[in-house]
């Protein structure tokens, strides 16, 4: 998946599309405002000569037109400028915030298949700084590369007619400031500037590291050596980054010094002109000021071509991940359900990647509307992965889910999946409050429907305990929530998405046998009058929550007997 | 670790410290690099005194060109200057950058290693209270804007002071109008810079705190995203996402506005002296008044003269942004340290240690900070060669109590004796070198299993890691990865299941060979029956020549331990061996029979 150069950059200039007015007004804005501060100088440099030459020559001269002339152009430039600046950042940032939502939107049909071998340091590096610094390609890129080509190409033509010896100078030092030393400076800095951004990621990745996993690296006394390699890979960054800006640093004195010389050609070119007559002695300050101006316009382009590769590397991993192609295609159109959908699975087979075992080995499970099924076996039995498949989050490489008689694949994931009520052992809560919580199973909720589920889920004490009830701000991964706790909020939230498939995914592990036992009567309220499948590696103390049991064993189904049968042979053995 | 006056609260922490304390903290810290950038500033002033040169040389040529007719190759000394001087003025510009730059990276890398130290002195129980998103985003970006403002906003504000001032002085004996019109406007900038800039800094602050959201909305529903597809609420947070971009736009755009608007009263009074300046030579030297090469001089450093102080304004958001990060990097500096000992005091716990020790708590108390019992009153002897379970309900203080024994905190009240010495006295690195802990959330880091599993020790060998994976059952695991021992493990272990990942976990553990102290917290938690009874059976036969300290909320698991103390609500209720417990009637039987029915 490499994509080769100019499609990443096609890619950024199709994304920045709908922007494309907001970004051409800042482009001739800018170039109002750098034509305008080049017309400043010349007209200046003119001026003054042409009234010392009047001067000393008794001559008359209208000075209205020119001193009118240099106004304007010191009006045009501080507001162009302004006008430049408020309208390329804001056209800029509109573009960022967009690309970042069209970005989340392309990663959600990603998940979890294809998202599952990116730590989330790194898919978050890469959302937030690679971003950040396509930010860079239109406000350092595109408009000084168009504005500089403009106002050279105006310059140039004035050179043109006042004296065309002084063009191939002008023309000279303009491309070797403008383009070659950009371009020689760029393939110079490319190997720093594109490690960097992956070293920048890894680096997230280790203070995460450092912060996250801190008890452990305690207790193995890990701490030094860990912060040894974190300050290692800073040293290495920030190494690159000096690389990087001395590099820029030099490139711009460079462009400094390629202004001083084609000054000095310019000037010896046009002195002998005015020597023989040929050039008017204003003109020839006119131009001298015209191409120092003319380097002003020059002197960005090498700065933010450093940043260049940075930039397109960038580019390419955020397309790159937009562009990974998810696990399924959603169907246009997803057919109604039946009101209780029967799930049968039929010869699955599924595997995660190639070079590991068989996950779902051939299974045959059916479960009519209304069954009560509880999935045993040994972690890696394959039980999550009936789960995955189900939910329409894994493919299977054979065999068919049928969901209401209907295979998945022809159901849109969405609507698939609002029938299907999951309570996981992990629950994830995120930095919403508690109602914002409960409500993203059933945003239509009202109050009396949130209250009875939060009741049937027996949480109505633990929001008597919050400062500010429904209103409280749970903490980052729930820190102020206890396990039991969290997984009353799933419960509740379960109930309020009220659908006809209720999966139970070892919903008590974890939990001390207390709390536990507490939860069963609120489990039991929410798997009532539902299609339930408990998955769970032991069956202790929710037997009661189902009528039959599926073992499972690499795979496989084993056996499918009545929970009683099942509670006796586990006695026995 | 350095503080600077008083210790920070968690929330302060979050919240980060005042605009002022904040922009006091970075005074401190620039106080590290003053003597770089000062040389940063002279090669800038030599800069400017080469320009005068240059212009006077430029001047020159063109005046004795076009008004004396002097043939230019009769003006050769001029030219070679002029050559001259640019070659210096290039070495004059990359050293002054090279020079702000280099000390602002040092600085900011010493202070990103100081503050994740610092962060890391908040131990694992303050650490919790921080959100990690922000932490990082703090160390990495906020970071980034110090090195910004150090290594380009100061330098040029030295620039903004010196380089005008050496301009004016050659301003002056050629043209006194033209330097009272530049010394007149000067001053008005960086007078409307402050006004303008101290309006902008409120704004500046609530856009770093939407910057800090942004980036903590974004990693939490990365996280959350196969919830939020289950929960088919993935659209939805898109487009809370779209609202807080769009609210991230908006403030970003105030103080850019600002910013703006102060460059833009710059620009308007640098170019209106400008215009002024060529205006009053011009008419000057149509009446006579002023000789060319003085008018063409004072021309070509009026722009110059404001150059700086535009560029100045220019950076001014720079300015603004490391204050903002500041007041979140100075409350992390601020941050009070959780172990409070100084070195010196301690002493090395008996080492090498052969003989299990005899751990005894008395009357131990601890208290949260925020929520949960923690522990009141606690007195249990953890017996040398023997199991002590500790049992009891979520949040009845069996974590922290083994958090206590790891030293990850002290207590409050009362003492942990280790052999008769207080733990509080023992150097905690060494003290934790004899410990083998299998936490309850195993935290899995960036690299293979092998790296994960060496973390615990490094120079274990293959038969080691070997003997460690088959105890645990890691083996099995690894047989079902085709990549076996260099399997890349991510941040929360994905690619492995919980299972898999508890087995990682104890086998961690279990490569402590040498540890005389077992600290388990749920070590059969995610296994099945089976997997578990082999744990149990590696823990039983360890037991013989270590102290084995095991959590449990699985009463199975706690029937083969020599004793039993019961935790409800961070008080010891009742200790004694499993069978005495059962048949005394009370808390453990009671969880007995709960399990059971």
């Amino acid at each position: 998946m490499n994509l080769p150069l100019p499609p990443a950059l096609r890619r950024l200039m199709a994304v920045l599309y709908p922007n494309r007015l907001w970004l051409a007004a800042g482009a001739a804005l800018a170039l109002l405002a750098a034509l305008a501060a080049i017309g400043l100088m010349a007209v200046s440099g003119w001026f003054i000569s042409a009234m010392a030459l009047a001067g000393a020559s008794g001559a008359a001269i209208n000075y209205y037109t020119p001193a009118a002339a240099i106004r304007a152009f010191a009006i045009l430039r501080s507001g162009g400028r302004y006008g430049e600046r408020v309208v390329t950042h804001d056209a800029t940032l509109r573009g960022l915030a967009g690309l970042r939502s069209w970005l989340f939107r392309r990663l959600i049909p990603l998940a979890p298949v294809r998202l599952s071998a990116l730590r989330s340091a790194d898919l978050f590096a890469r959302l937030r700084a690679d971003i950040d610094a396509l930010e860079h390609f239109y406000l350092a890129v595109l408009v000084p590369a168009a504005v500089a080509l403009v106002s050279v190409a105006a310059g140039l033509l004035l050179c043109l007619i006042v004296l065309p010896a002084a063009a191939p100078a002008l023309l000279l030092g303009a491309l070797s400031a403008g383009v070659l030393l950009p371009a020689w400076m760029q393939r110079r800095a490319a190997a720093d500037a594109g490690q960097a951004v992956l070293e920048a990621a890894e680096l997230r990745g280790m203070l995460l590291d450092a912060i996250r996993g801190h008890a452990e690296l305690l207790a193995w006394g890990g701490v030094a050596a860990h912060s040894a390699h974190v300050d290692a890979l800073a040293a290495r960054l920030d190494a690159r980054r000096t690389r990087v800006d001395l590099l820029q640093g030099v490139t711009g004195g460079l462009v400094g010094l390629l202004a001083q010389l084609t000054l000095l050609g310019v000037l010896a070119l046009g002195l002998t002109a005015v020597h023989g007559g040929s050039l008017a002695p204003p003109l020839l300050v006119m131009l001298s000021l015209l191409t120092l101006a003319s380097f002003e316009v020059i002197a960005p382009l090498s700065e933010a071509l450093a940043q260049w590769r940075g930039t397109l590397a960038s580019a390419r991993r955020v397309f790159e991940l937009a562009d990974a192609s998810p696990a399924f295609v959603e169907p246009d159109m997803s057919p109604a359900l039946p009101p209780a959908p029967a799930v049968v699975f039929e010869n699955a087979r599924l595997r995660y990647t190639e070079d590991v075992p068989w996950a779902l080995d051939g299974v045959d499970l059916s479960l009519a509307p209304g069954a009560r099924v509880a999935v045993v076996g040994p972690s890696g039995a394959g039980k999550s992965s009936l789960l995955a498949a189900l939910l329409k989050f894994y493919p299977l490489q054979s065999g068919r889910v049928w969901f209401g008689g209907r295979p998945v694949e022809a159901l849109q994931g969405d609507a698939l999946r609002r029938h299907v009520a999951v309570i996981a052992q992990e629950t994830v809560l995120f930095n919403l409050s508690l109602l914002d919580n409960l409500l993203l199973a059933a945003p239509e909720a009202d109050a009396g429907r949130i209250e009875r589920a939060v009741r049937l889920a027996q949480l109505e004490p633990f929001v008597a305990s919050l400062p500010e009830g429904y209103d409280t701000v749970l903490g980052e991964a729930g820190a102020r929530v206890s396990g039991g706790e969290a997984r009353r909020i799933a419960i509740a939230r379960a109930l309020l998405q009220d659908a006809p498939v209720l999966v139970l995914d070892e919903p008590t592990e974890g939990l001390d046998t207390r709390t536990a036992r507490d939860l069963y009567a609120a489990l039991d309220a929410a798997a009532r009058n539902r299609t339930l499948l408990l998955i769970t590696h032991r069956l202790s103390g929710l037997a009661q929550l189902v009528d039959e049991v599926v073992v499972m064993d690499a795979g496989r189904v084993v056996e499918r007997l009545p929970v009683k049968d099942y509670l006796a042979y586990e006695r026995i053995a | 670790m350095r503080s600077t006056g008083s210790d920070a609260t968690p929330e302060q922490l979050r919240a980060g410290t005042s605009a002022a304390d904040a922009a006091a903290w970075l005074r401190g810290e620039i106080r590290r690099v003053r003597e770089p950038l000062l040389r940063a500033t002279l090669l800038s002033g030599l800069l400017a005194l080469a320009l005068v040169a240059q212009a006077w040389l430029l001047s020159g040529i063109l005046a004795a060109a076009l008004f004396a007719h002097e043939p230019p190759a009769r003006l050769w000394p001029q030219w070679l200057g002029l050559l001259l001087l640019a070659v210096l003025r290039f070495g004059l510009n990359v050293a002054a950058r090279h020079t702000a730059f280099g000390a602002a990276q040092r600085l900011t890398g010493s202070l990103r290693a100081r503050l994740l130290r610092g962060a890391q002195g908040l131990g694992p129980y303050g650490l919790r209270a921080q959100a990690s998103g922000d932490l990082i985003t703090r160390l990495v970006d906020g970071m980034d804007a110090v090195l910004a403002y150090l290594a380009r906003y100061l330098p040029q504000l030295g620039n903004a002071v010196l380089v005008p001032l050496l301009l004016a002085i050659f301003v002056f004996p050629a043209d006194w109008v033209s330097g009272l019109i530049l010394l007149a406007t000067a001053p008005l900038i960086p007078l409307f810079m402050v006004l303008v800039g101290r309006a902008a800094g409120g704004a500046s602050e609530r856009r770093y705190a939407q910057l800090t959201r942004l980036g903590a909305v974004f990693i939490e529903a990365l996280g959350g995203l196969v919830t939020l597809r289950q929960l088919g609420a993935a659209e939805r947070f898109a487009r809370r996402l779209d609202g807080e971009s769009e609210q991230y736009r908006a403030l970003t755009m105030q103080v850019l506005r600002v910013a703006f608007l102060s460059a833009l009263v710059l620009e308007f009074f640098a170019t209106v002296s400008i215009a002024l300046v060529a205006v009053l030579i011009g008419f000057r030297l149509l009446w006579g008044d002023m000789h060319f090469r003085a008018g063409l001089f004072v021309l070509l450093l009026a722009p110059e003269f404001y150059l700086p102080l535009r560029a100045l304004g220019g950076l001014r958001h720079t300015r603004m942004d490391a204050v903002a990060a500041a007041q979140h990097l100075s409350a992390l500096d601020a941050a009070p340290s959780a172990d409070r000992r100084s070195l010196a005091s301690l002493v090395p716990p008996p080492a090498p240690r052969e003989v299990p020790p005899e751990i005894r708590l008395e009357h131990v108390g601890y208290a949260h900070a925020g929520r949960g019992a923690g522990l009141r009153d606690c007195s249990l002897v953890l017996h040398a060669r023997r199991v002590t379970a500790l049992v009891g309900a979520t949040g009845a203080g069996k974590s922290t109590l083994l958090n206590l024994l790891l030293g990850f905190a002290a207590p409050d009240s009362g003492r942990i004796c280790v052999d008769g010495r207080d733990l509080a006295a023992l150097d905690p690195a060494q003290w934790r070198a004899g410990v083998a802990w299998v936490p309850q959330q195993a935290h899995v880091f960036e690299g293979t299993v092998r790296d994960n599993l060496l973390l615990a020790a490094p120079h274990a060998d293959a038969a080691a890691l070997r003997r460690a994976a088959d105890a645990s059952g890691l083996t099995a695991v690894l047989a079902r990865h085709a990549r076996g021992w260099e399997t890349p493990l991510g941040e929360r272990g994905s690619g492995l299941s919980g299972g898999e990942l508890q087995r990682l976990t104890l086998a961690r553990a279990l490569l402590r060979e040498e540890a005389r102290v077992w600290l388990l917290d749920e070590p059969t938690a995610h296994l099945d029956a089976a997997s578990a009874r082999t744990v149990e059976t590696v823990i039983r036969a360890a037991a013989a020549t270590r102290t084995v300290v095991l959590v449990a909320h699985r009463l199975s698991a706690v029937r083969s331990a020599d004793w039993v103390a019961v935790l409800h609500h961070g008080r010891l209720i009742e200790q004694g061996t499993p069978l005495e417990l059962a048949e005394a009637g009370g808390a453990y039987a009671a969880l007995l029979e709960a399990e059971q029915s």
